[in-house]
């Protein structure tokens, strides 16, 4: 897991005016899930498209396994992409469209017809040989896809959104599959969405994109428990998000009361945002809590409720598996460790760059 | 109630669409040649068709042009779909718009235009020409079926399949190309059923001897209908429909959204290859009838209905020249066709004063008399006449002549008429016919004054123009065709005429006299001349020698019924009463005062223009 297969060094791409890219540098190691994660427009599918051979860089370039394939088209790079809406070839049974790349680069029919069926087994369609793309469901035609770039065995399999068009039960059991195939096929994959969940159940990285720009990168655990700016922590699960001041190291005041934190080295009495996810605040006797508010809101949402807790002018957002009744005062205790402290952003660029990079 | 009115509405629409054609397709089947009355049914007008190899020809003439426009215009259309495809939104509006204006522009335009730059081009009208029109025109109809298909195809497959590993094209043959055929065939029918169905643009980039089906009809229906263009309009008709049908039902698609494979055959497949058995057979049969023809040519230009189509037979047969046989209506189409060189006409027959023209623009070429020795025949007194406008008698051979006169009615006048003042008499108010040309009116008021028909004099001129304006009240109608039939049903008393119409006149109504007025009047000459540019300049002098054969000379009089100024000709005529004709052969007493229209230049002619339309305004 440690040797690098991708390279993408100072790449720059506008269409027309509009920026998409700017100065944009990422490693991929082999045999890596990376996912590419950000709202639309963030650049994550140009890096994908680059990468796929689709788009050419205005700047930069792309290295691939040791060589520089920016000018390669896409016919020539060892990799594969899974589109989003599958691209099935509609005119085509499901064995010819899997059949469509090794023919190009020459292989025996023998070769070939074992290829199918090792490709529609992996992706458990075992059978389908003859149907027609336009007979068979969302996910199963998703299935095809992939199993029709898999074939060409590439180093790098591409995944561009390729859930987005599923419904949710069956997005959640491709997301299984994909996690699956990947380790049978021991191959890198890079993934492209806007989907936090689908993110955070499969990768190995994340790569978090706002505006052109990495925002962080790094573990599911680490995006999720430590986003590093008020994008990061906005963007991957829910959060309270609250501009606070941090007195000295270890202590913040929140909305005016002071809370034990253990972060350090923000020196002192600098203006922060502090982070804190909903099911990290625990709802205790109002003479408890380090501050004190009351319950306004109530949702069951299954495995917890949702409340909204109003305490000195702040609506906090709070998960627990408690019930409080709308209306009953309670005390908002947060463990220091669950604090989390991000610098100001001090204007909008610095917000797109992400300051704390 | 309401559903009846609506199915009534409908059927009106219908009938009011339907209704010619199907009397058209009625007409084919009628065993009787008169369209009155209905003489039982009869498939022999087919018949009777598929056995002139002059229609045969068209048929496969305009077979050949549709199919290869359609192929050429389907290739260029398809690619160009893809290009404009991949332009970015504005580029494509633009493109869609400027492709679309063939299509949207009225024919004609398109046609003239077409026809102007074959001819600034030095392109020879003909075959050629009429195919790349026909490809010009076709390309927004390929265009406009293929682009929406290429909208529906879903980009990403192209690019999965250069990320399989697919070169462009490869991935453009195997991917994108079977998702927009049925688009491509679409158009493909639709640019063919185009093709099959132009006349105007046609009619304006073909060349002599070349002709499609629209083309022939048209030309025949100018000489009467014929009932085997009955037949053949049925048939455009009937093709047309069932390609039309074909090209825009969709092909039927199964629960799953595929196109059925029998229902794709059935409406994509068998009409092309339909066409393409056609097309074959037309080849075939064009390669077969070439392969007999010989390597002598003969381009004529001459009047419709102005030689016995049986000469024309004898010529080929006795010289083996193969003659391509063209028509024009007036003097001012020919003259633009032979000036312009867009297509080299071995000989042709204009009138006087057009041949005046064309010397003094240096259009035609000497006549080599040693190769017309039969130029003998004709009488020497038109000869003489000819040197009005071919000073020298060097480029022209006179073909045939008249006079204009007055046509008047024996029992609706006192006594017998001599001079044009009768046309000014108040006796005859409403009576009086006129002819609807310039020249023609002003010849009448200038010779009545004892003045040239070619006056350019401007106080004679005024004076003539006064006196048509003070005859105006008097005057019935003013005419061209209909001079001969208001005299034959006695609408009216007294008539300004040709001379040619007087004689088939006076057979039909014996009441009716010619007079050419004491004051003199316009005599004109239509001779053959050939033009500097004539391909086949001996086998022109080889046709004129021909046609003054006195039995040949014969044979067109009694065809064309105007005078032939073929002296040993006129001795061969029967009829004493023809013969001795004054009205067919005037005395030289007679054509003592006329005169032939000579040209009098563009600013003459815009002159008498003006006043004509002084007059006509008054």
């Amino acid at each position: 897991m440690s040797n690098t297969l991708i390279d993408f060094v100072n790449i720059s791409k506008s269409f027309g005016n509009q920026l998409i890219l700017d100065e944009f540098n990422l490693s991929v190691k082999e045999n890596e899930f990376l996912t590419l994660l950000g709202p639309s427009g963030c650049g994550k599918t140009t890096t994908l498209r680059i990468l796929g051979g689709f788009e050419t860089p205005d700047k930069g370039q792309v290295i691939f396994d040791g060589t520089d394939i920016t000018a390669l088209p896409p016919n020539k790079r060892n990799l594969n992409t899974v589109f989003q809406k599958y691209a099935l070839f509609t005119h085509m049974s499901i064995a010819e469209n899997i059949a469509f790349g090794l023919k190009i680069s020459g292989k025996s029919q023998a070769y070939i017809d074992d290829k199918i069926k090792y490709a529609l087994k992996l992706v458990n369609l075992d059978g389908y040989e003859n149907r027609r793309p336009d007979s068979l469901s969302g996910g199963q035609q998703q299935r095809i896809a992939i199993a029709r770039a898999i074939v060409n065995e590439p180093k790098v399999l591409l995944l561009d959104e390729p859930l987005g068009a599923l419904d949710l039960k069956l997005r959640q059991d491709m997301s299984y599959e994909l996690i699956r195939l990947k380790n049978e096929l021991g191959i890198t994959f890079i993934y492209v969405t806007h989907d936090q969940e689908e993110a955070l159940t499969m990768s190995d990285t994340i790569v978090v994109m706002n505006q052109g720009y990495i925002q962080q990168m790094g573990s599911p655990e680490d995006i999720y428990n430590e986003p590093q700016n008020a994008f990061v922590a906005d963007f991957i699960g829910e959060s309270n998000i609250i501009p606070s001041l941090m007195l000295e190291d270890k202590l913040v005041e929140i909305q005016g009361a002071k809370f034990p934190c253990v972060d350090t080295g923000f020196g002192t009495n600098k203006p922060v945002d502090v982070v804190i996810r909903p099911e990290d605040i625990d709802l205790v006797k109002p003479e408890d809590g380090t501050i004190e508010g009351v319950v306004t809101h109530l949702i069951f949402k299954g495995v917890h409720y949702e409340m909204e807790v109003m305490a000195n002018g702040f609506e906090w957002l709070v998960h627990s598996t408690d019930m409080v009744a709308v209306g009953e005062r309670v005390g908002i205790h947060v463990d220091p460790f669950d604090i989390q402290i991000m610098n100001k952003p001090e204007s909008e660029d610095d917000e797109a760059v992400g300051v704390n990079e | 109630m309401k559903h009846i009115g609506r199915k009534i509405y409908l059927a009106l629409i219908f009938i009011l669409m339907y209704a010619p054609i199907a009397t058209l397709v009625v007409l084919s089947f009628n065993s009787s040649k008169t369209r009155a009355k209905w003489g039982g049914f009869t498939l022999k007008w087919y018949s009777s068709m598929l056995a002139d190899s002059s229609i045969m020809n068209a048929l496969y003439t305009t077979l050949i042009i549709a199919f290869l426009s359609a192929l050429i215009a389907t290739v260029i259309g398809t690619a160009a779909s893809v290009g404009i495809h991949s332009m970015q939104a504005k580029l494509k509006t633009f493109f869609i718009t400027v492709t679309n204006i063939p299509m949207l522009n009225a024919d004609i335009v398109t046609g003239i235009s077409l026809m102007l730059l074959f001819i600034a081009c030095r392109f020879t009208l003909g075959f050629a020409t009429i195919l790349i029109a026909h490809i010009t025109f076709n390309i927004p109809y390929v265009i406009m079926s293929v682009l929406p298909k290429l909208r529906q195809v879903n980009h990403s497959t192209y690019e999965a399949a250069l990320d399989l590993g697919a070169s462009r094209t490869y991935a453009f043959r195997k991917v994108i190309f079977p998702d927009i055929l049925p688009g491509v065939l679409s158009g493909f029918l639709l640019a063919f059923t185009m093709s099959l169905d132009d006349f105007i643009i046609t009619h304006f980039t073909k060349g002599p001897g070349v002709d499609t089906l629209s083309t022939k009809i048209y030309s025949e229906v100018r000489k009467g209908i014929k009932p085997e263009m009955y037949a053949l309009s049925t048939l455009l008709f009937v093709s047309v429909l069932v390609l039309m049908m074909l090209a825009n039902s969709a092909p039927k698609k199964d629960e799953s959204g595929r196109i059925k494979r029998s229902s794709f055959i059935a409406k994509r497949v068998v009409p092309i290859v339909l066409i393409l058995v056609f097309v074959g057979g037309g080849f075939l049969s064009h390669i077969i009838s070439n392969a007999n023809s010989s390597s002598e040519q003969l381009v004529v230009y001459n009047w419709g209905e102005y030689i016995d189509p049986e000469v024309i037979e004898m010529f080929q047969e006795e010289t083996g020249i193969q003659v391509t046989y063209e028509e024009y209506e007036t003097n001012e189409i020919m003259y633009p066709k032979v000036q312009s060189g867009a297509i080299a006409y071995d000989v042709v027959c204009p009138s006087d004063y057009m041949i005046e023209r064309m010397l003094q623009n240096d259009l035609l070429a000497e006549i080599n008399w040693d190769n017309v020795p039969n130029i003998k025949n004709i009488d020497e007194a038109y000869m003489e006449q000819s040197k009005s406008f071919d000073p020298e008698n060097k480029y022209s051979v006179p073909y045939c002549f008249g006079t204009v006169g007055i046509l008047y009615n024996k029992t609706m006048v006192d006594e017998p008429i001599t001079s044009w003042d009768v046309l000014w008499d108040e006796k005859y108010k409403d009576n009086i016919l006129m002819q609807d040309s310039v020249r023609d009116a002003f010849a009448v008021a200038l010779k009545r004054n004892g003045d040239s028909i070619n006056s350019t004099d401007v106080t004679e001129l005024q004076q003539a123009t006064q006196d048509l304006i003070e005859q105006k009240p008097l005057v019935q109608a003013y005419v061209v065709d209909q001079v001969r039939d208001k005299m034959i049903g006695n609408e009216a008393a007294i008539g300004v005429i040709y001379s040619g119409e007087a004689i088939y006149t006076q057979r039909e109504n014996s009441d009716l006299e010619y007079v050419i007025p004491e004051e003199g009047s316009n005599v004109w000459i239509d001779s053959w001349v050939i033009p500097k540019n004539a391909k086949n300049k001996e086998n022109a002098e080889e046709f004129l020698n021909f046609l003054c054969r006195p039995e040949i000379a014969l044979m067109n009089f009694d065809y064309i019924t105007y005078s032939t100024p073929n002296k040993a000709g006129r001795e061969l005529i029967e009829d004493d009463d023809i013969r001795n004709s004054r009205i067919a052969f005037p005395t030289a007493e007679d054509l003592k005062d006329c005169e032939t229209f000579k040209f009098l230049g563009d600013e003459a002619d815009a002159y008498y223009n003006e006043l004509w339309n002084k007059v006509k305004a008054s």
